[in-house]
């Protein structure tokens, strides 16, 4: 575990902020759910490299070291740290003994905006943290772990490199991808210099396509019969290796959500798995971290794009893991989401996706029982507020023409290439349609935040509503005690009682003279199941949502007894007389 | 002469071998692997070391260009109470330095003697029992406790055998050719006494569980990926979780010259092959061996039936989830062979008795009646009246088979069956891929234009790449490279691929090239050798 501490430098712009901060009280207007003054200033129009990740991250641990632990996880392939903020109310109990709720971004490098997004939701819980009582209550209750970046090689790669909006999705690890003994010896080539990998077309008498004669951005395909003036070359590169390929091997490629130990399969079974699960450092992190707390009962994974709230399975395969009982907690959380983010829909992986083997979701529920959900952030919808579906060129020409005014697009411009001649390259940039425009950005990231804080109130809230004694004679009593959890999700769900992933819950008595203890499963008919071994403490499997439990001693004696319940995702509390 | 003090050392380490009258102990065992090092073949290293800070060691064992020579992996230890596989393993490796040295000519060899030391170590403790697990913790039971109910050595004999307690309730009766091996009851026995059958030690959890809490960690041989038992007893939340199955796996992905393992463990797929299952070979998720790789199994299967002169009996596992040699075929994409080394033999039917023909004979019947027309008196605890404070009041007996007898034979017989399976090894890299150009031609066409024809061959018994291993990314093509530069060659490239050659296989190549002098072919693949070819134009 690293802490950072405060440099004098953070120190220096606090106050510079501070002082701006005050001028804010005589400029400016709150809005409605914002943080109004903030203590660490932050833009949420833009980007951070893994750099900007950092520096937010410590500047926010700086603000609030009372609210916030700043960790480093693990070292990636590069050996860059892994960070991870725990946000919660330091004052009132551990964190790491509090139902949490664990959020990383950026598993595919190209796939930025998580990272923004839980800096986004860092940044509006410290901030909020004495503003709102739903905050305070919240990070009294609950903590929140949250990774932005658990990819920041390849994610500073893909900003500061050529790319496409697809690439790099790997991490850095280089493989040989077309076999030939070689790894990574055929990349992307930027012809033109612009940080972008774009297209490259030609003309030609056998071409098939033509430039729009209304919008000479666009290249349409004529009709079969018909003759055209361009062919498509792909995505700018040369072929580096003399193999009559171009662009055939890069970084990579093999796929960090492949990663992950429930029902891994390798590579040939499905292309992007490495070695064998978490055989890659930034997963093997992860899966560390949360072994080491397993009071993470909720989970959010932030990939792009198309709108979507993803639940597993990932594969038909695993459709058995995935029972009722919790499928119907996963409906209730993703169908408040729906109405939370307009445009993105609550679908399943393997039924309205692609199958998926050993990816982080299927993991986190499989391996470890936590109720996961992958968000796909970005969708068109956003744009026009219509359903044009990923990728719509037409679409997207639009917004570059009338919302962005040309941002979004390299000109087609003439290119002298070694191998092809006279071509012309140009097109999307690398940083349009998979990542959000500035001036989306903010509201995505609120309503994404919003979902995942009410999935965080929904981890058990447990609490000791009532303990009765009665007299049985012989200087015997019956006390008992019924624990309530006022939220939705139980402290086990059906996978982790299905495989005892974590402990029992226990509740225990002191301070009396135990004869035997029960758990009461029907109180009317005074059913119930004792436990031989062990009495002072009861090993209750599980306390379900919004559900209570019975606990019953006989006990001789016992006038100031103490009750204690501690469980791994429901948290710690004790009730005496 | 350099050579003096390395065969005296080889001297040395095989008289450390066949003096023995016992398995080796851990720093025997290191003791034979560092003499092996002195060989200029051999190269020792440290791959990790384990939770019980032992070291797991891998000796690759080649001559010239050894990592462009197709290679066997040799597995010992897979299970650490089959003492027998890291001798069979150890002897195998001295036996190719001293006596077969010859076969590196085409073959490189990694032997991973022992790959569960912290368990093997079991066998010379005080105590002794039957380990398969680690030195990590694990909560094999999930009750959120650790090693809260080990296993207890009783009557002080510095073994774990079993518990037998007279009992109404009990599902087990003793055998009626040899009272001392007990058998599941069935309706022919209803006048036996019954007892309840238990690992030998307390329920010191009070959960009525005997050893379920063990204090041992992860099993080598059942926490690979290949259908992981995950949960389970010994095998723990996700597969590859040790320290020293990943340092294994991140050596062998690196070892592309491998084609093929040699598993000594449990399972056998030596005695007879793995059997093809269309339905299951055609899933996504593949979980039969695919046809032409039955095929070759079938195939290794007669050279070793033929080389091991013991008969195949019950020897019916044909691997078990998540363990080493299923993960080497179905997620490495080699060539996987397992077998025991050794295995009960079936026992002489007793001829002198008349009545008994329909008894069926347990495992444990058959091995104590082959243990006595054996003369090994030292393998059966004799069943002796115990106190035992969780049966008060009831008959409770200690005894039984002793550890690791049933697993390993007496060391005596080692020698030889470390000479049978050294041979099939042999035997086996004798079978390997092998690529030869043939028939090279150069036709003079006009204007200074030559014609490049030439056969390549895999002159081999085995194919070039596992049916299933070509599916793999970790088992490279075949490459075939023309030093020529990319402008002198007119038709063909400088470099072409070849996904799988079959045994036997031959494949024409043709360029046409301008240009003279002498040019370079070669083609090959690490885990095919390279075949190599000057060409004059």
């Amino acid at each position: 575990m690293k802490i950072i501490n405060y440099t004098t430098l953070f120190s220096l712009a606090i106050l510079v902020l501070f002082g701006s901060a005050s001028q804010a009280q005589e400029k400016f207007f709150r809005a409605i759910g914002t943080p109004h003054q903030p203590k660490v200033e932050a833009s949420w129009n833009r980007y951070n490299t893994y750099a900007g990740i950092v520096d937010l991250m410590k500047k926010i641990t700086d603000a609030y070291p009372e609210l916030t632990r700043l960790e480093s996880i693990g070292k990636s392939y590069e050996g860059r740290d892994i960070y991870m903020l725990a946000v919660s109310d330091f004052n009132t109990g551990d964190p790491d003994e509090k139902p949490a709720m664990y959020i990383d971004g950026n598993i595919h490098s190209n796939e930025i905006q998580g990272a923004e997004f839980s800096l986004y939701t860092a940044w509006y819980l410290t901030e909020m943290f004495g503003e709102l009582e739903f905050i305070n209550q919240l990070l009294k209750d609950k903590t929140f772990y949250i990774v932005p970046t658990i990819n920041p090689d390849a994610r500073d790669n893909y900003m500061k490199e050529p790319n496409t909006p697809h690439s790099p999705r790997s991490g850095m690890i280089v493989l040989d991808n077309d076999g030939d003994g070689n790894a990574g010896e055929d990349g992307f080539d930027d012809l033109n210099k612009d940080n972008h990998i774009t297209y490259m077309i030609r003309k030609s008498p056998t071409g098939q396509y033509i430039k729009d004669p209304q919008d000479n951005r666009r290249l349409i395909r004529v009709p079969m019969e018909e003759q055209g003036d361009y062919e498509m070359l792909g995505f700018e590169g040369i072929d580096n290796d003399n193999d009559g390929e171009v662009n055939e091997d890069g970084i990579g490629y093999y796929d960090p959500n492949r990663d992950w130990g429930w029902k891994w399969q390798p590579d040939y079974v499905q292309r992007g798995a490495y070695k064998y699960p978490f055989s890659l450092p930034e997963s093997r992190a992860v899966a560390d971290f949360v072994m080491k707390h397993p009071n993470i009962a909720g989970a959010q994974s932030y990939h792009n794009y198309g709108g979507m709230i993803l639940r597993g399975p990932g594969a038909e395969e695993d459709v058995d893991t995935y029972n009722r009982e919790d499928i119907r907690i996963y409906d209730a959380i993703a169908e408040k989401g729906e109405e939370m983010i307009p445009g993105y829909r609550y679908l399943t992986v393997y039924k309205d996706l692609y199958s998926v083997f050993g990816g982080e979701l299927d993991w986190f529920y499989g391996g470890r029982g936590i109720y996961t959900y992958t968000n796909e952030l970005m969708v068109s919808y956003l744009y026009f507020h219509e359903n044009k579906g990923r990728g719509n060129q037409e679409e997207e020409l639009k917004v570059d023409k009338y919302l962005t005014f040309g941002d979004a697009f390299v000109d087609w411009k003439a290119y002298n290439h070694t191998q092809y001649g006279e071509i012309e390259i140009g097109g999307f940039k690398k940083n349009f349609g998979r990542a959000h425009p500035g001036f989306l950005l903010e509201q995505d990231a609120h309503r994404n935040m919003a979902f995942t804080i009410y999935h965080a109130y929904q981890t058990p809230k447990l609490s000791i509503i009532n303990v009765e004694e009665k007299s049985i004679g012989n200087g015997l009593k019956e006390i008992t005690a019924t624990i309530y959890n006022e939220r939705l999700m139980p402290t086990h769900s059906s996978q982790d009682l299905k495989y005892n992933i974590e402990r029992p819950d226990l509740v225990s008595i002191s301070n009396a003279d135990v004869v035997a203890g029960m758990i009461v499963e029907d109180e009317d008919f005074n059913k119930a199941s004792e436990q031989v071994q062990n009495p002072e403490t009861m090993r209750v499997s599980n306390i379900p949502g919004m559900g209570t439990v019975k606990v019953r001693w006989i006990v001789s004696g016992g006038k100031n007894y103490k009750i204690d319940v501690d469980s791994e995702k429901g948290g710690k509390l004790s009730w005496s007389k | 002469m350099k050579h003096i003090p390395v065969i005296l050392m080889l001297i040395l380490a095989q008289s450390l071998a066949f003096a023995q009258d016992n398995y080796p102990d851990l720093k025997q065992i290191s003791k034979r692997l560092k003499a092996l090092d002195k060989n200029s073949s051999v190269n020792l290293s440290t791959l990790t070391e384990t939770a019980g800070r032992q070291d797991i060691y891998v000796l690759k064992i080649g001559t010239g260009d050894l990592d462009n020579k197709p290679a066997i992996a040799v597995m010992g230890g897979v299970e650490g109470y089959h003492v027998l596989s890291v001798e069979l393993a150890l002897q195998f490796a001295e036996r190719l330095v001293t006596e077969e040295a010859k076969a590196l000519e085409e073959t490189t060899f990694y032997i991973f003697p022992n790959m569960s030391p912290d368990a093997y170590a079991q066998y010379h403790e005080e105590l002794k029992y039957e380990r398969r697990g680690n030195a990590s913790n694990l909560d094999h039971d999930r009750d959120g406790r650790l090693n809260e109910d080990p296993y207890e050595d009783l009557n002080k004999d510095g073994l774990i055998t079993q518990l037998r307690i007279e009992s109404p309730l009990g599902k087990y009766v003793p055998h009626p050719s040899d009272p001392r091996a007990m058998m599941e009851v069935d309706t022919s026995s209803s006048s036996a006494t019954r007892y309840r059958l238990y690992s030998e030690g307390l329920d010191n959890d009070k959960d009525d569980k005997f050893n379920e809490g063990l204090k041992e960690g992860y099993a080598f041989n059942k926490i690979f990926s290949f259908k992981f038992p995950v949960f389970e007893p010994l095998a723990g939340d996700y597969a590859v979780s040790q320290k020293e199955t990943r340092a294994l796996l991140d050596y062998l992905y690196k070892q592309f010259n491998i084609y093929a393992f040699v598993t000594f463990g449990p399972a056998n797929n030596l005695s007879s092959p793995l059997k093809y299952n269309a339905q299951e070979a055609k899933k996504r998720i593949v979980s039969s061996p695919l046809e032409g790789d039955v095929a070759i199994n079938k195939m290794i299967s007669e050279i070793y039936n033929e080389s091991i002169s013991q008969k195949p009996y019950k020897q019916d596992n044909q691997g078990t989830d998540g363990d080493f040699f299923q993960w080497a075929y179905f997620h490495f994409g080699r060539l996987s062979f397992s077998t025991p080394g050794w295995w009960v033999p079936e026992a002489k039917k007793d001829t002198t008795s008349t009545s008994d023909q329909k008894i069926k004979e347990t495992e444990v019947s058959n091995f104590l009646k082959w243990a006595e027309q054996e003369n090994l008196s030292n393998v059966f605890v004799a069943w002796e009246k115990i106190e035992h404070p969780d049966f008060k009041n009831q008959t409770v007996e200690v005894g039984g088979v002793k550890p690791f007898v049933m697993h390993n034979p007496p060391f005596s017989k080692v020698d030889s069956i470390a000479t049978e399976h050294t041979h099939f090894i042999l035997k086996l890299a004798q079978q390997q891929q092998k690529l030869e150009f043939h028939n090279l031609k150069v036709e003079d066409l006009k204007g200074g234009l030559k014609r490049i024809t030439v056969d390549l061959l895999n002159n081999g018994n085995l194919p070039s790449h596992s049916e299933l291993g070509q599916r793999s990314r970790w088992l490279k093509k075949i490459r075939v490279d023309l030093g020529a530069s990319e402008e002198d060659i007119l038709v063909g490239n400088t470099v072409e691929l070849i996904d799988r050659m079959e045994a036997l296989e031959t494949k024409t190549l043709s360029w046409i090239v301008k240009g003279s002098g002498n040019i370079n072919l070669k083609a090959g693949a690490p885990h095919t050798g390279f075949a190599d070819i000057n060409i004059n134009l």
